[in-house]
């Protein structure tokens, strides 16, 4: 029995060993790390047109960490994450905030800050991270399949969509919008009851709720689903899968949707992470991004041509008729509204 | 002496499941009893007089015991078949039962979206041969998630059943025939009692299998939700860290009760054990 202990210590030990020494050698002279917690998207345009430069220019190695914005956001949730920036949808980021997840940031460092168009500067308030890059929500339907145009948020629940329809769920980013289109349906002003009882009529025309992006582009490329809200970011994926495809701002207006950059509390580099961040919101970088058409740009001194802008959520005209969430509101409900929505709506 | 010490043998694996695996399901077990510090079982309470969660639970244990009756079904006579063979063709027939497993259940759900969508090739082909006027709709639903839970589990029931058939002797048929019997009474009275350790077992990895399946219900399920998904969507996007461990152990205990009475059920059907 004395022997068996002897081991098990003797394990014990030698692991606490190796996991102790696994984070202790790194202090060589390289060039310092910053860490980037972003989606993995267009990941090539990415490291060769908006980190390289940065690296070079200030001597320091870009580490990108992937995932989605729930998973990425859990892993700073659970402390000891080596993330100095964070790409995060505005909702997410707002849940950030809410948390102390994120750092305030010096914004007379960001030099850039003032090129944005307003609601790009400050989105969750002025001590947070600027938008980046700003899409729309509106709806995109199958002309084919769908043959009354449509034109307004209202026509979702008229009867042609039956078994065509797919919204998104609740938990997704553009979920507690979908609850905003519902109340909006019976009146001006925000009414949840309303909302629900909206959302269960429209239920029975629905086929499958989607959680990403890529589920919206399979349903219409598999002919399941021929209408739904969606973000005009990725309109250029559905049109390559199902060239009938057509997007529409509705005329009561499409719901903007930020993509923010910010500071992960605890960063050891906040000048450099900062003066990444000014690079990110610049003129040049967003040029760079818009014409590959990865990113809309949301500094106003980026110009483009028709051609340049098509598919992009660009020019100022476009972004001040766009209805924006107001993102505290949403988290503090959205527990409640995610119970509803699982008792109410089957 | 020496025999004592062939136990040393299993520690490291021991203390490895010990750490990773009895301490964190302990902890999430023990936390879903606290409320504030004091013991309460206010949250289980909360979850059965909750109708959506009943609901997805019944749906979870249909989807999973329907999965698990076709496996089990369509198991039977390809083991058999298996079982019987020998050398070379055995092991590619063998190898060929488990390509399944050997995908990726994102690549696999995705191939079935293909197959079973409403431009796919199912509706084509029978749109073509006019045995159908509208194209059926047969993605997102439970039967999409049924079919692709049972391709994924399907080679877990044949390797059980193969394993045990092969242990069957022929004689023991050749014997019941000689005294009489048809060979659908042999099956029934010889091959299948025999078999059901290796049934018990196979239902047993299928069962729990698609019970906390996550992808192939994810992509192919439509609006009725899994317990897996339900699960999910509370832990990632909720970040309800407490319900998420509520319905782990739910999860947990279903698993268990229910592998009781197939084990019930087991003795029963074969007394012998």
């Amino acid at each position: 029995m004395k022997k068996l202990s002897v081991i098990v210590s003797a394990v014990l030990v030698a692991m606490l060993a190796l996991s102790g020494c696994s984070s202790s050698n790194k202090s060589g002279k390289g060039p310092t790390e910053l860490v980037v917690s972003t989606w993995g998207f267009d990941q090539d345009f990415f490291n060769k047109e908006i980190y390289a430069p940065f690296e070079k220019e200030n001597h320091v190695k870009i580490v990108v960490e992937s995932g989605n914005n729930a998973d990425r956001l859990n892993k700073i949730r659970q402390g000891n994450s080596k993330v100095d920036i964070m790409y995060l949808s505005d909702y997410f980021a707002q849940q950030a905030i809410d948390e102390g997840l994120f750092e305030k940031i010096g914004s007379s460092k960001l030099t850039h800050l003032k090129e944005l168009y307003p609601i790009a500067q400050a989105p969750l308030g002025k001590s947070y991270g600027p938008a980046y890059t700003i899409s729309r929500l509106g709806i995109v339907y199958n002309t084919k399949s769908v043959k009354t145009p449509i034109n307004s948020w209202k026509d979702l629940w008229k009867p042609e969509l039956k078994g065509k329809l797919t919204l998104p769920n609740i938990t997704s980013t553009s979920g507690p919008m979908l609850v905003d289109i519902a109340s909006s349906h019976s009146g001006n002003t925000f009414n949840e009851d309303h909302a629900f009882n909206n959302l269960n009529e429209l239920n029975k025309k629905v086929v499958k709720y989607y959680n990403q992006t890529s589920e919206f582009v399979n349903m219409f490329s598999q002919g399941e689903a021929a209408a739904g809200p969606m973000m005009e970011m990725y309109f250029g994926d559905i049109k390559k899968a199902e060239p009938a495809a057509k997007f529409v701002v509705p005329s009561e207006g499409a719901y903007a949707i930020q993509n923010t950059v910010n500071l992960v509390k605890g960063t050891k580099h906040k000048a450099l992470a900062e003066k990444f961040m000014n690079w990110v919101i610049s003129k040049e970088a967003q040029e760079r991004s818009a014409k590959a058409k990865i990113d809309s740009p949301t500094n106003q001194t980026v110009k483009l041509t028709n051609a340049q802008a098509s598919g992009l959520t660009y020019g100022s005209d476009a972004i001040q008729s766009l209805k924006k969430m107001d993102m505290a509101f949403v988290n503090k409900n959205l527990k409640s509204w995610t119970n509803r929505w699982n008792q109410e709506i089957h | 002496m020496k025999k004592n010490k062939a136990f040393l043998f299993l520690l490291p694996g021991l203390v490895f499941l010990f750490l990773f695996m009895i301490i964190p399901i302990v902890l999430i077990i023990r936390s879903t009893f606290s409320d504030q510090g004091q013991i309460s079982f206010n949250g289980y309470m909360e979850f059965f007089k909750n109708k959506y969660f009943i609901q997805i639970l019944i749906n979870t244990l249909k989807v999973s015991l329907l999965t698990t009756l076709l496996c089990i079904v369509i198991s039977l006579p390809v083991a058999y078949y298996i079982a019987k063979l020998h050398g070379r063709i055995k092991s590619v027939l063998i190898g060929l039962s488990v390509f399944p497993l050997l995908t990726s259940a994102i690549v696999r759900s995705f191939s079935w979206m293909i197959i079973l969508g409403k431009k796919g090739l199912l509706n084509e082909l029978l749109l073509n041969l006019h045995l159908i006027k509208e194209p059926l709709n047969l993605l997102y639903t439970p039967t999409s998630m049924i079919i692709g839970l049972v391709h994924l589990f399907l080679p877990l029931m044949i390797i059980s059943l193969v394993g045990v058939m092969e242990n069957i002797s022929d004689d023991l048929v050749q014997a019941a025939e000689s005294l009489g019997a048809s060979r659908f009474v042999a099956f029934r009275k010889i091959i299948f009692p025999l078999c059901v350790p290796g049934l018990i077992i196979g239902s047993i990895l299928v069962f729990v299998g698609s019970l906390t399946a996550y992808t192939t219900p994810a992509l192919l399920g439509g609006k009725e939700q899994v317990i897996s998904v339900y699960l999910y969507q509370n832990a990632m996007t909720l970040n309800d860290w407490h319900t998420a461990s509520s319905v782990a152990t739910i999860m947990v205990a279903v698993t268990f009760t229910i592998v009781g009475l197939m084990n019930l059920a087991a003795n029963k059907l074969n007394s012998r054990g």
